[in-house]
């Protein structure tokens, strides 16, 4: 017989197996799915996990979406550490593009070293103050940060639909809802010809190091760390646990806010309707089985930018609607959150003879 | 009809205490009965278990001679036994008529005619199609009380009742409980308070550290006597020397207030004390009588007026407690596990949450492992915490070891003064003798102490005067050689 028991401490090689079985329940389940649908199992997970990275333009591909998940990942990380619900990344990633193209647009005839910074600061400053919306409504008002954040992805998608067709148009644009081309100033530059990956990764790389070095080598780190396990202990230790919660939404709003900006200075150039296929919210497939962990993350926004790329690859190839990605991303999290149960649990085998 | 409730032989066991020792009660109807106790003393158990809330490890319990089986409330609610807790169990967004309709499958209009009888019998007026969270604490506890007696019950518990109730409401809820009681149901009151029991009841059980003391009818006593009995007599003698003249002002409280927003806290009136150096100064109470709010404006987690705490000829009303710890404070709050530690953190991680300025924890910025580290292993060998892993989860150490780790990691600074708060709740005998020599020894070195207990014979043991905090009003402060536990007990239950 088999019985199901509480375990006595969450065992640590549990704790980093899990999203591995998490990924490989995902395969299968995967392959079950494409075996319904008339599919020869092993060469559709072939189209979908292996064709799209085979090779140097498709590995740059990879990198190209794996970079945003990363960058808004990590700032995630921060927020979920700290028991902070922002699922509206989103909304901060839109809000980022929508400011940085603003000063890229101000720029557009003008060339200069200084035009990038400042459009790359701005995008985290927009992102910034996108967050900070649902983190000072959370702290003062006592609303439900989920909610909020969650809402504002909308209204931001909205304020962007209304500047493309609107007053940032391109007036030579015959009315395509889209902005003016940036000028090269303004834009992060490619890394290899011929390929789309661009500097923007070295964005996300900064994130990923600087994050693990603020969160366990600092005493702020330190003070978010005890605010996120105890904010009664935190206000005992003498922490300011309101500017804590402040402070971590602008991180992870920065950090959305710049993965904009990559988005749109980087290949395209410009700002349209569609700046972000839902990274915002798919980044937080990403924390997760990333264990919330900076290196972890890295290894997580990669399987993850997988599931973009093969969706593509299977729709072209086998007819598969491409929103098949978001099916695996889906079933990603639910195994996920399903084998996290053996963090708590073990499986006893108990001798039924007694 | 009448009722007749008997509990038999019921124990029950958790680890490292038994909440119930073998008690043994008879109920019968038409009666309005006490369960008196301090926090802890095992009442909430008991009723718990006639609830069904908790299951009994031994005993039985008998309604009317059959025996029954309590695995789950609802088992109580079959049995027609009725509680109403001390914290609501309502849906806040919900209308009163739904949360009174939500638990039942009667049909909505039936339902509505009996409220609306229920409520005209009792006097009872509340709106039934309002949200609950318009009402104020009495209504909603009304609510309860319909959603019991729409069942008609036979037995009726009352956990704590009066503790969010204003002097009014606790007056009509007396009325109503009266007339409950005379229409047959079985009344069984649960609390802490004295005055109430000699107001309200007709019989009284009296219940201290999960033994069943006394049963007695309430004309055969009084206010002391009670008190004695729920206190307990079995007081030590032994109290630490005294030979220290010193008169030197260390801490000075003046005026202090706190008013808070939450119905379950307790405000805080007028305070004023001092403490000298050298000196102890015990504050006894009945817990949740204001101790907890008084921790926290003293350490700083609840900020104040500046002017009302002098420390050390500083004003420090307005620091946060960090702030406060470079003035040479140390706090050392009730609970270990939620707030002075953080169980999943390591030793030495817990031992960083009290930064100081001269410690070095944190330079510029940064974490420095090694000098935190270094103090830890001194704190460890100091205080004779067992363990020689200071990488180790704090939820590894026992509750003793956790609170060694606490008193030691607040006493490093060689503090002026240590607040703490229960600081040996739940310990083992051997935890709880080291930690009072601590604080004796503390005082031997001219330091001071304010200590918050809820055990008297700690107060006793510990300190040179004490006080009782009643309500968040504190007494008179008393020599403790001229205090008797008699007088504590009294005042602990808001007489003089």
């Amino acid at each position: 017989m088999i019985k199901i028991v509480k375990r006595d401490q969450p065992s640590k090689a549990i704790f980093f197996f899990t999203p591995v079985l998490a990924i490989f329940l995902t395969l299968v389940a995967g392959g079950i799915i494409f075996y319904i649908l008339g599919f020869k199992p092993f060469e559709a997970l072939k189209f979908f996990f292996i064709v799209p990275i085979a090779d140097r333009y498709g590995f740059s591909e990879l990198l190209l979406k794996a970079t945003p998940l990363c960058l808004i990942a990590i700032g995630l990380s921060f927020c979920f550490k700290s028991n902070n619900w922002n699922i509206g990344a989103e909304g901060q990633l839109t809000f980022g593009a929508i400011v940085s193209g603003g000063i890229a647009l101000l720029f557009y005839d003008q060339e200069g070293f200084y035009i990038l910074p400042l459009v790359i600061l701005a995008g985290a400053i927009g992102g910034m103050i996108y967050a900070s919306i649902p983190a000072i409504l959370k702290t003062y008002f006592n609303t439900n940060e989920i909610l909020v954040s969650l809402m504002l992805v909308y209204v931001s998608k909205l304020i962007l639909d209304y500047l493309v067709v609107g007053p940032w148009s391109n007036p030579e644009g015959f009315n395509f809802p889209e902005t003016r081309q940036f000028s090269d100033s303004a834009r992060l530059p490619l890394l290899i010809e011929g390929l789309r990956i661009h500097a923007g990764i070295f964005l996300a790389l900064a994130a990923v190091v600087i994050s693990w070095f603020v969160f366990y080598k600092t005493y702020l780190g330190f003070q978010m760390k005890v605010s996120g396990f105890s904010l009664k202990t935190a206000k005992y230790a003498g922490y300011k646990g309101k500017k804590m919660i402040i402070l971590v939404f602008l991180i992870s709003g920065a950090c959305a806010g710049l993965a904009g900006v990559g988005e749109i200075t980087g290949p395209i150039g410009q700002l349209h309707r569609e700046v972000s296929p839902d990274y915002g919210f798919t980044a937080i497939i990403v924390a997760f089985l990333g264990r919330l962990h900076p290196v972890g993350i890295i290894f997580a926004s990669l399987v993850v930018a997988i599931t973009y790329l093969g969706a593509e690859t299977a729709q072209i190839f086998m007819q598969i609607p491409k929103y098949t990605g978001q099916v695996f991303q889906g079933m990603i999290l639910f195994f996920l959150l399903a084998s996290d149960y053996l963090l708590f649990f073990k499986f006893k085998f108990i001798d039924t003879k007694k | 009809m009448n009722t007749n409730l008997k509990i038999s032989n019921v124990t029950k066991i958790y680890p490292g205490c038994i909440a119930n020792d073998n008690v043994s009660l008879e109920f019968n109807s038409g009666k309005i009965y006490a369960l008196l106790g301090e926090n802890g003393a095992g009442k909430s158990t008991l009723v718990k278990i006639l609830s069904g809330v908790v299951i009994a490890d031994e005993g039985k319990i008998y309604l009317n001679e059959n025996i029954l089986k309590l695995n789950s409330p609802s088992d109580a609610k079959k049995n027609d036994i009725g509680m109403v807790f001390q914290h609501f169990n309502l849906f806040e967004t919900l209308s009163v008529f739904e949360n009174l309709i939500i638990d039942s499958d009667e049909k909505r209009e039936s339902l509505r005619e009996k409220i609306d009888t229920i409520m005209k019998k009792y006097n009872f007026s509340i709106d039934l199609d309002i949200p609950v969270l318009n009402l104020s604490a009495g209504q909603k506890q009304k609510v309860e009380i319909i959603r019991c007696l729409i069942r008609s019950p036979k037995v009726l518990i009352m956990d704590e009742p009066t503790s969010v109730l204003t002097e009014q409401e606790t007056s009509e809820l007396f009325l109503s409980l009266k007339k409950f009681s005379e229409e047959g149901i079985l009344i069984i009151y649960i609390t802490h308070k004295l005055k109430e029991v000699m107001q309200l009841c007709d019989e009284v059980a009296v219940m201290r550290k999960g033994k069943l003391v006394s049963v007695s009818q309430i004309k055969n006593e009084n206010l002391e006597s009670l008190a004695n009995k729920m206190v307990g007599q079995d007081l030590k003698t032994i109290k630490k020397k005294k030979e220290n003249n010193s008169s030197e002002q260390l801490i000075n409280i003046t005026n202090l207030n706190f008013t808070s927003e939450d119905p379950f806290e307790t405000n805080l009136v007028d305070i004023n004390f001092s403490v000298n150096r050298g000196e102890c100064l015990g504050i006894a109470g009945i817990s949740g009588n204001g101790q907890s709010e008084l921790f926290q404006v003293l350490s700083g987690e609840i900020i104040s007026n500046k002017n009302s705490i002098e420390f050390n000829k500083n004003y420090i009303g307005d620091l946060n407690p960090q702030e406060r710890r470079e003035y040479l404070m140390a706090f050392s709050p009730e609970d270990r596990l939620e707030q002075a530690a953080i169980p999943q953190m390591a030793i030495f991680e817990n031992v960083a949450l009290n930064n100081f300025k001269s410690s070095n924890f944190f330079n510029n910025g940064l974490i420095n492992e090694s000098k935190i580290k270094e103090h830890s292993k001194k704190i460890i060998s100091d205080f004779n915490v067992n363990t020689d892993n200071i990488d180790l989860k704090s939820q590894f150490l026992s509750g003793g070891n956790l609170q060694k780790l606490i008193i030691g990691r607040e006493l490093i600074t060689s503090p002026d003064l240590l607040i703490c708060f229960n600081p040996t709740w739940g310990l083992d005998v051997g935890a709880i003798n080291y930690i009072h020599e601590t604080l004796i020894k503390i005082n031997e070195q001219n330091k001071s102490i304010i200590l918050i207990s809820t055990d008297t014979d700690e107060l006793l043991k510990l300190s040179d005067k004490i006080s009782v905090i009643h309500k968040g009003k504190l007494s008179k402060i008393m020599n403790a050689e001229e205090v008797t536990s008699e007088k504590l007990g009294i005042l602990m239950g808001g007489g003089n």
